[in-house]
């Protein structure tokens, strides 16, 4: 059975709005609740202001809960160390690959100032999973598809899938046209409706679920992909089996663990 | 256990082609989601002038239509009057005093939210386009009108909680609570009885909520309600 990989989600709390449950625990529960196998997450702490210290607190949050919790490194373009101390982390037990986050760090995702951090995703084999947002300066679906053309060795996954409903249909374009570039779907903008278009513009293969918990509510964006009127092979393509393919070895879960 | 929408658009929508532009596609959405019945609002009065709106009542047994109202000066509103409203006495109506420039509490809406209050008439107004503030200013004039908050989304709870807290008469729509846990923690916060399930689709989604309220960490009378139990109190003028 094709498992239910979550690809974006978050730990901690944020500057921005309240969010009521921030910790891994609750959203270990809530994913075991419904179904979702495994999610991937990068800490709010690492996304606004210390990357540092971030990705540590969720490595330990991922090594208290194994195969359960994935981490995607919060890269930093303006740390000089960030490179050094990435290559490191990334050989730890759990991580999934690398978050850019190009909005908070006002810095496009094609900047020469990443291309050290991308170049050690390629070397490392693991996929960007890269804030995206139409007609964002710094990460719009557009910046994201040409950093995938410059990086064909490292997956692309452009995070929630151009954000507004305007930019949903651009997006889904720019997947179908620019190989390694991937649909991670999360937010709040998303319906079914927009769903659907974009395995059928992009292909149910370049499409990953994703709920941005704990910002969202993981409950939501499963429900999304569940409710949504797809074939039962793209619905498991976008549920997981793209993300099990893309993550390779890097995937282990709890749930397929042999007793 | 019964699911009711409470907030729906029928009709045409800018900016998209969706399923609920006629009755026949928003009732299939309906089926396809196992929601048994819905409160509508006619596109052609929201994003129209609702004095010159041509299709107004959903006419279906399992929709509740939710007209929207202009209070302005003679001439310029919809209808002529509060009193028109109260003589039709809907279940609900609703007012987008930005989308159609209005003063939401000037002196002439004032009059009409005091006779609808009186009237038993609850008040729907979306949180985005109004704000909260202004809700709550309204509240706090005609603090016995009912009014249901449509789409407040997630970044405004601590606000929500306040307003609930302080106004018996609020009530709020569940489907864009979308912080993790924000249905559970603001009904821990006001009680499930103020929490009403509503989507707003097409333009909002309506499938999340509607898998969420089947994985809501709370007691099933407390879904209950969410689920369907008090937009009937909302609508049957219950004191909260």
């Amino acid at each position: 059975m094709t498992p239910v990989i979550d690809a974006h989600g978050h730990l901690g709390a944020w500057a921005d709005f309240f969010v009521p449950e921030p910790d891994a625990d609750w959203l270990v529960d809530v994913n075991t609740e419904i179904g979702i196998d495994a999610v991937g997450v990068s800490h709010l702490v690492a996304v606004g202001r210390d990357p540092a210290t971030g990705n540590e607190l969720a490595l330990a949050e991922a090594g208290r809960h194994p195969g359960r919790l994935g981490v995607w490194l919060v890269a930093d373009p303006h740390d000089p160390d960030a490179t050094a101390r990435l290559r490191d982390q990334l050989d730890r037990p759990g991580v999934w690959g690398l978050k850019l986050h190009p909005d908070t760090h006002e810095c496009a995702a094609t900047d020469p100032r990443y291309e050290p951090l991308l170049e050690l995703a390629a070397a490392a084999g693991v996929p960007a999973l890269v804030h995206g947002q139409t007609r964002s300066p710094f990460a719009d679906p557009g910046v994201l598809a040409e950093l995938a053309r410059r990086h064909p060795a490292v997956p692309v996954f452009a995070g929630h899938a151009g954000l507004s409903p305007d930019g949903f249909h651009r997006a889904a374009r720019l997947a179908a046209e620019q190989p390694g570039l991937y649909l991670e779907i999360c937010g709040s903008r998303l319906t079914t409706r927009w769903l659907e278009r974009m395995v059928a513009i992009a292909g149910a293969d370049r499409v990953l679920f994703g709920t941005d918990a704990c910002f969202l509510d993981p409950r939501l964006g499963l429900g999304k992909v569940r409710l949504a009127r797809l074939s039962d092979t793209d619905r498991a393509l976008v549920l997981g089996g793209n993300a099990a393919r893309l993550l390779g070895r890097r995937l282990t879960l709890a749930s397929q663990e042999t007793p | 256990m019964r699911i009711f929408d409470a907030h729906r658009v029928l009709g045409p929508v800018p900016g998209d082609h969706v399923p609920s532009s006629d009755i026949a596609g928003l009732l299939a959405e309906l089926d396809h989601l196992g929601v048994d019945g819905a409160a509508v609002t006619p596109s052609d009065e929201l994003y129209g002038d609702p004095a010159r709106a041509r299709h107004r009542d959903a006419g279906h047994a399992r929709l509740v239509t939710v007209p929207v109202i202009l209070p302005a000066v003679p001439g310029a509103g919809w209808p002529d009057g509060p009193g028109a409203v109260v003589d039709a006495a809907p279940a609900l109506v609703r007012a987008c005093p930005v989308r159609h420039r209005f003063a939401l509490t000037g002196p002439v809406a004032l009059g009409w939210w005091r006779e609808l209050a009186a009237a038993g008439i609850p008040l729907a107004t979306d949180a985005g386009e109004v704000g909260l503030d202004r809700v709550r200013a309204l509240v706090t004039a005609v603090p016995e009108l009912r009014v249901l908050v449509l789409s407040p989304g997630y970044r405004c709870l601590r606000e929500l909680a306040e307003l609930l807290t302080v106004h018996p008469g609020v009530y709020v729509e569940t489907g864009t609570l979308a912080a993790a846990g924000g249905v559970e923690w603001l009904a821990r916060q006001a009680g499930a009885h103020r929490l009403v399930f509503g989507t707003g689709a097409p333009v909002w989604d309506d499938a999340g909520p509607r898998f969420q309220l089947d994985h809501l960490r709370l007691p099933d009378a407390d879904v209950e309600l969410i689920a369907a139990g008090s937009f009937a109190a909302l609508r049957a003028g219950e004191t909260p």
